[in-house]
């Protein structure tokens, strides 16, 4: 499936997301169940199905991190942890470190630290993205795949920082 | 002289809105433009959600079974809505009350069973009592009913809400849709208001708490994130007075009378006196409204005395439930990508949210004063009607859309006991997604199913859905097999599992064996006994429901035909308009099966017809948001020549 077909934009990284929502809506209006509740099973069935289709599609798109493991899909570059070649030790290792500090300021319950190296990750997040966004338009993909399994650490640090915050 | 309603015997079936609350259930419909909700002879719109059962005659539901609770504590059955979808071990069992429960017999489905007049009924049962009831009211007021809205919590779980489904089933109500209180809360608020914006709505009910945030843009209820708590409400605060009750009675009689802190002390639901726990928790709900008013109230125990309260008193014991839908609401923000300071509103909504430091706490998470102008017990039937009215064709069907969400994530049990998310919280529904497994051993020749739902990633740690087998794959070596699995959650919020094995092509949509909820065989048969004369009835029913399918779908049909001869291809229509004249001729007839033949027969002959209407509809709703860009632009440019001419 191609969410960018299904939503009828352009294949790209940097998606306009506030159009892809409107896109998303007026889609939602024509093909919603409650549309189709009088109509006959078939049509009905066909309506879900399309629905579903778009809904799974926006969710794709809305996510950097799906929206790019779905444009390396359709250029034929295979994703998922496995496929991906291994981060460098560099990163690998800077990766430790950075976990090693958020679990230290979180003993301390240092929340001003865990702040500050949030705002970092997630500056370096959109870094990324824009890296993401740069090789896509260039065409150049392989080149920017390692910035994918980037995206996930910076994703899943700020998935820590958010449940440090709450407790 | 006054004009009497003649009611006109050819009205069609009017939808109606359900609120099937913890406390209390009330119907409503749309009345020209508004929705109303539906009076009983006494005037009273609320309807008590209380069952009594008695060993001979009838089953009482409403007020007067309310008036008898406190006589009859065993078998009168009061928020039934805590125990739907869940099973007969649930810590709900064990809180304070006074029933009497079952333990399900082996090969049983697992739900919850009270022992009541000295048989065995479900939740499910229990609650189709209260819609039956429901229904009548809007029979009297109405004439015919059509099918029905039924609202339940935006929190509750597949098993909550397929059990919600099959009372209604069991009640002989079509159920047009179920939808989320505070999305229907809403609903009734954005008709009322007409203004855009972001919202949270603050749902504390009887038992059961919600808090939803969404955007309201033009007719379009976009929800954003959902958070909740099914066991969570004004029952809870009752029970941390009752407690308080308890505490003080002991107290008064600890020097005096020893058979009476013997019965105060007594909490095993197994051993506790039934008539003393209803009495007391009456007592204390009565406390907690008079609250709202007063800073003190006194109650008087019948033969144990006189107990108090303060307000403060009652706001430190509450204060724990609060701080829990606190947290609740911070995350529902968190997950909506927002602050409390980037709400435009916050709407109040159930009976609970009359307590003044609800409110106040309300507030101070939310940083605004809460609307609450619509009558929190009503404002949820109201939404309901609303969209039953729209699903059922009427009213501004073009403009308005709720597009709501899943509350909690679902997935699939993979090794070592770990959830895989298949579909995480708040995805917007309808949706689907599919994920691949393999094999762990040669030669494995089934997979074993087990589909959760739940946050946590342990399968422990989260509620059990279903359990499947796929079986008769041929033997290979561990890790070629691949095993496909594809969700896809309704407009109901209820999820359906198919599993297919691609190297094979073995195929199974789920015949889901819910880990806590009734198979369709149990529902049957409850239908059965329900009915006077079992399958004669049960025949006769489902003809009538076939047919008003058949009408539905033939008219339905003839407008397509009308609205879109363009896209037909030659002969289809003849071949369309046989399959409408051989449905039309079984409906006319007296066989259920054939009318459902028939309007297989013609599903399928109009199949392709409706996909080139499908694809037209996409392409117009994408080309449409084009024009508006276009326009747009348009706009801005003439914005910057205004500007020009300004300088």
């Amino acid at each position: 499936m191609d969410p960018f077909a299904t939503l009828g934009v352009e294949r790209k990284f940097d998606v306009d997301l506030a159009a892809l929502e409107k896109t998303h809506r007026e889609l939602s209006r024509a093909l919603h169940p409650d549309k189709f509740v009088a109509a006959p099973p078939g049509e009905r069935r066909a309506a879900l199905e399309k629905a579903v289709q778009v809904n799974e599609s926006w969710r794709t798109l809305r996510d950097p991190i799906r929206r790019a493991e779905a444009l390396f899909s359709l250029y034929g570059i295979a994703v998922g942890e496995t496929n991906e070649p291994k981060a460098s030790p560099e990163f690998l290792m800077e990766v430790m470190e950075r976990r090693e500090e958020l679990a230290e300021a979180r003993a301390r319950k240092d929340l001003a630290a865990v702040k500050k190296m949030a705002e970092e990750m997630a500056a370096r997040s959109g870094e990324a993205e824009r890296a993401l966004a740069d090789g896509f338009a260039r065409g150049d993909y392989a080149s920017v795949l390692p910035r994918l399994g980037e995206l996930r650490f910076y994703k899943r640090f700020l998935e820590e920082v958010s449940a440090i915050e709450e407790e | 002289m006054s004009l009497l309603e003649i009611f006109d015997p050819k009205a069609p079936p009017r939808p109606i809105g359900i609120d099937l609350g913890t406390t209390n259930s009330l119907v409503a419909y749309v009345r020209g433009e508004r929705p109303v909700a539906i009076a009983d002879c006494d005037s009273e719109v609320l309807l008590p959600s209380v069952v009594a059962y008695y060993d001979s005659g009838p089953v009482v539901v409403g007020r007067r079974a309310k008036e008898e609770a406190a006589e009859r504590p065993r078998d009168t059955i009061v928020s039934v809505k805590r125990f739907m979808g869940r099973g007969a071990d649930d810590p709900e069992t064990r809180r304070l009350g006074p029933y009497s429960f079952v333990d399900p017999k082996p090969g049983e489905p697992n739900v919850v069973r009270f022992e009541v007049a000295g048989r065995e009924v479900t939740p499910v049962e229990v609650s189709a009592e209260i819609l039956r009831a429901l229904k009548l009211l809007a029979q009297d007021e109405l004439r015919t009913v059509g099918g029905a809205v039924i609202t339940v919590p935006a929190y509750f779980d597949d098993a909550q809400r397929q059990a919600t489904k099959d009372a209604a089933r069991l009640a002989g109500l079509e159920v047009l849709r179920l939808i989320n209180e505070p999305t229907a809360a809403a609903l009734a608020y954005g008709l009322e208001k007409k203004q855009n914006g972001t919202f949270a709505v603050y749902d504390l009910g009887g038992g059961t708490f919600d808090v939803t945030i969404l955007v309201l843009d033009d007719g379009v209820f976009q929800v954003k994130s959902t958070g909740g708590d099914s066991a969570l409400g004004g029952d809870d605060m009752d029970r941390l007075i009752a407690e308080e009750i308890f505490a003080q009675l002991e107290r008064d009689w600890s020097a005096t009378d020893i058979a009476k802190v013997a019965d105060l002390t007594k909490r095993d639901p197994k051993t506790r006196k039934p008539q003393l726990v209803r009495l007391v928790l009456d007592a204390a709900r009565k406390m907690k409204h008079a609250l709202t008013e007063a800073q003190e109230v006194q109650a008087e125990i019948e033969g144990y005395g006189t107990v108090r309260l303060t307000r403060e008193r009652f706001e430190e014991c509450i204060l724990p439930l609060l701080e829990r839908t606190g947290a609740t609401c911070k995350r529902a923000l968190k997950d909506a990508g927002l602050k409390a300071e980037d709400l435009d509103g916050v709407i109040l909504v159930g009976g609970s949210t009359r307590v003044p430091a609800v409110r106040a706490y309300v507030k101070k998470i939310f940083k605004k004063e809460p609307l609450g102008d619509i009558d929190p017990d009503q404002v949820v039937a109201l939404g309901a009607a609303v969209q039953a009215d729209l699903l059922a064709g009427q009213g501004r069907t073009d403009e308005v859309l709720l597009l709501d969400v899943i509350p909690l994530s679902l997935g699939i049990e993979v090794g070592g006991g770990v959830v895989d998310k298949i579909l995480p919280r708040n995805t917007t529904i309808p949706s689907g997604a599919r994920a691949t497994y393999t094999t762990q051993e040669d030669n494995q020749t089934g997979f074993e199913i087990h589909v959760v739902q739940g946050e946590r990633e342990m399968v422990a740690d989260c509620r059990s859905l279903a359990r499947f087998t796929l079986k008769g794959i041929p033997p290979m070596p561990a890790g070629l097999a691949k095993l496909e699995v594809t969700f896809e959650v309704d407009a109901d919020g209820l999820l359906s599992v198919r599993a297919k094995e691609t190297t094979t092509g073995i195929e199974q949509t789920v015949a889901v064996k819910p880990s806590y909820g009734l198979d369709d065989e149990a529902v049957e048969n409850m239908l059965m006994d329900a009915l006077d004369h079992g399958e004669d009835d049960l025949r006769l029913r489902r003809l009538a429901e076939n047919r008003v399918e058949a009408h539905r779908i033939l008219g339905a049909t003839k407008k397509a035909l009308d609205a879109d001869a363009a896209l037909l291809e030659p002969g289809e229509k003849d071949r369309i308009g046989a399959a409408m004249a051989a449905l039309e001729g079984a409906a006319k007839g007296e066989d259920p099966a054939k009318i459902h033949a028939r309007i297989e027969d013609l599903d399928a002959a109009s199949k392709e017809f409706a996909g080139r209407r499908m694809n037209r509809a996409i392409a117009r709703a994408i080309e449409g948001k084009r024009v508006d860009e276009v326009e747009k632009s348009v706009e801005h440019a003439r914005g910057v020549e205004a500007a020009h001419e300004q300088r």
